[in-house]
């Protein structure tokens, strides 16, 4: 029983039968109501007045009219088969009437009932009404109930039959439905099952029809797409991790063991332990880097989001990097109209722009300026960086966001910061532009106006 | 190593890190700079010994043993009414512990892996905060001369234009003047950069107003001290 209850075809089986069932129910006692209780209404109104009528002819022609009154209306050929009649005198002898027993003891006088009879010598249920004549005689007007039984024995035998046939139904196709749904799971089991095993390339075959089964299939590929990508980057990001704190791990391991062997002499120990701090420093800016993305990624920063002026932020920045611009030649200018407000992290979003300018002070070469703008338009504020620099190819545009991606392999670098500021975007829902300025590069982080509640998508 | 600031007063020192290596190294640091110091590898001793002694300073491990967190020794310190400035070192790295530490009562927050001189630095301008503060209106180191009403600087009479980033470095560094201040130091303080930016920026700043005010000027007052950072004085 279990084994059934736990099959979603038997489940759904089930509930159609039932359904079935009751809809049967329904119908049969709908057809009941109207065939049996309106009918039954309309025989107690005619029964009422044909007795009316002949209480009547009592008091125009007595017991003997009513008596002929009586049998002409058993003879006329109208509703022979269920008309009742009886009059009794006053010592309970018949008059006239089709009856040939009935009830003697605490029969109800003035009322209608329904009661046992005998009409013609064949048992009867009929619906009477007992009416006492003014010399003591009875008056019994009455019908038989012969159709009302016809009536509940084919609602019964219809409810049989529709409900045999409708359990038939259901489960025959109960079973079909099953064969159906064991074939199609099977496929996304199968998959499902490779993929357990460590085979992430196996998709599900997707069938002819473009039903439900074909569209969770395709659902579930695309989302096995998706995996396989994040597993792909989630594995090429690890493997640059790997390369990129081996590479420094193992020189400066290098550089402390050569220094010992050579230990008779005191300077390369500790040239080679000022070299190794070196080393160690930039490691750890490597590590807060990946951390800082990591953390951003993660959203768990979302919390303390508070209204950050933008304006104070570039400030900030091109006041750290105008020195460093100088040196080089460059004049890094913040140009600000109006003070934006967004929703966010101001270290964060001080840490974005601060890997953009340093960006285009490290790779712009031979670019006169470096301007930092804000820019406000109804549903989004951006933060520009724009140079005259080489710019970025247009095929390479779409690579140095990704993780320890370097272009240009000869300025020293961690490969990280355009990373960074993707991801600080991201968590501001935002996102970064860049954009070819020919020459130059843009570099646009474009945030939303007002916050919007969590996990809305802003793309707009 | 012979410190470069001379003339700190011997101060009392409760180091409260499980971590024997790292305590050591800062008890080894702080001791040859003629500090006492205590150290207490146990959350529960640190906890009685911080708030039922006196100190000059407190350095203070987040992640201790049996699941402590330092912050709790912290706020029970704070909550005894003690006003000890306290120095948080910590792994946790994050903006976000860096807020929650100093919200709960810490003067500052050392992320680990730190350099001693940063550590040492930071517990000068603590414990020294309260020298040069307040409403002056007018600071000098040797024959320069800074008007904070004025927002103006001049070095032996002669007038130094100053961008107004650059006067609030130079505001800073005279502030804490004799001091060792670092390069994090100056990019919380001057620029409020809670962020590693990896490069030589500062060194860059720091040329640039040295060009401005020790060149053509003599005795050089501003001074790189390397592997640690930058000091401000009269004497050589």
């Amino acid at each position: 029983m279990p084994r059934f209850w736990d099959s979603v075809t038997f489940r759904i089986a089930l509930a159609y039968g039932g359904l079935m069932i009751v809809t049967l129910v329904v119908l049969s006692s709908i057809f009941y109501y109207y065939a049996v209780v309106v009918q039954a209404h309309g025989i107690d109104r005619r029964l009422l007045a044909s007795s009316v009528n002949m209480s009547a002819s009592f008091a125009s022609q007595g017991t003997a009219g009513l008596s002929k009154e009586i049998t002409e209306l058993l003879n006329d050929g109208v509703s022979q088969d269920t008309e009742v009649y009886l009059l009794l005198d006053a010592k309970g002898q018949r008059l006239a009437g089709n009856l040939t027993a009935w009830p003697t003891d605490g029969v109800p006088y003035e009322t209608l009932f329904t009661g046992d009879v005998t009409r013609y010598g064949r048992a009867s249920e009929s619906r009477m009404f007992w009416h006492r004549l003014l010399d003591g005689s009875t008056l019994v007007v009455g019908r038989d109930l012969l159709d009302k039984r016809r009536i509940r024995r084919l609602v019964w035998r219809s409810l049989g039959v529709g409900g045999g046939i409708a359990l038939l139904l259901v489960i025959v196709s109960a079973l079909f439905f099953r064969r159906l749904l064991v074939r199609n799971l099977a496929a996304i089991r199968s998959t499902t099952q490779a993929i357990q095993s460590g085979n992430l390339g196996q998709r599900i075959p997707l069938g002819k029809a473009d039903d439900e089964f074909m569209r969770l299939s395709r659902d579930i590929n695309q989302m096995l797409d998706r995996i396989q990508q994040l597993m792909d980057g989630v594995r090429h990001v690890s493997n640059s991790i790997a390369h990129n704190l081996r590479t420094p791990l193992s020189r400066t391991r290098g550089q402390l063991e050569e220094a010992l062997r050579h230990n008779h002499d005191s300077t390369p120990l500790s040239e080679a332990a000022q070299a190794a701090i070196q080393e160690i420093d930039a490691l750890i800016v490597v590590f807060e880097r990946l951390l800082q993305i990591a953390e951003a990624e993660s959203g768990t920063r979302r919390q303390p989001f508070e209204p950050v002026h933008l304006a104070a932020v570039v400030t900030d920045v091109v006041e750290l990097y105008d020195a460093m611009a100088e040196t080089r030649g460059m004049t890094l200018t913040a140009e600000l109209k109006g003070d934006p407000v967004v929703q966010g992290d101001r270290h964060l979003l001080a840490a974005a722009l601060a890997n953009l300018v340093e960006n285009a002070v490290k790779y712009a070469d031979g670019s006169p300026d470096i301007r930092v703008s804000l820019i406000e338009e109804p549903q989004r504020t951006s933060i520009l960086v724009e140079d005259k620099g080489p710019g970025v190819p247009p095929a390479e545009l779409g690579r140095v966001t990704e993780r320890f991606y370097r272009l240009e392999s000869r300025v020293p670098g961690t490969g990280l910061g355009l990373s960074i500021v993707t991801a600080i975007a991201y968590l501001h829902q935002g996102r970064l532009q860049l954009e070819d300025a020919a020459p130059g590069l843009r570099a646009r982080i474009v945030l939303p106006r007002t916050r919007l509640p969590l996990g809305r998508d802003v793309s707009g | 190593m012979p410190s470069p600031v001379s003339g700190a007063m011997a101060m009392r020192c409760l180091v409260i890190e499980d971590e024997a290596k790292t305590a050591d190294y800062i008890r080894k640091g702080l001791e040859e700079e003629g500090h006492g110091v205590v150290l207490c590898a146990d959350g529960d001793e640190g906890l009685r010994r911080g708030v039922g002694e006196q100190w000059d300073v407190v350095i203070l491990d987040r992640m201790l043993p049996n699941g402590l967190d330092g912050l709790n020794i912290l706020k029970s310190v704070r909550d005894a009414g003690k006003a000890t400035p306290v120095i948080i070192l910590s792994a946790l790295a994050s903006l976000d512990e860096r807020v929650r530490g100093l919200r709960e009562g810490g003067d500052d927050y050392l992320t680990k892996p730190f350099a001693f001189s940063e550590l040492l630095a930071r517990i000068d301008a603590l414990t020294r905060r309260s020298k040069q503060q307040g409403e002056a209106r007018e600071l000098a180191v040797a024959d320069l001369r800074m008007d904070l009403v004025k927002r103006k600087v001049e070095r032996a009479g002669k007038p130094i234009a100053l961008r107004p980033r650059e006067f609030r470095l130079l505001e800073f560094m005279v502030r804490h003047q004799g001091q060792v201040i670092t390069r994090t130091m100056l990019l919380e303080s001057v620029w409020d950069c809670h962020f590693d930016p990896g490069t030589n920026i500062i060194d860059v700043q720091i040329s640039r107003l040295r060009n401005k005010i020790d060149r053509g000027f003599s005795p050089p007052l501003l001074h790189t001290l390397r592997g640690e950072g930058y000091t401000i004085r009269a004497d050589a």
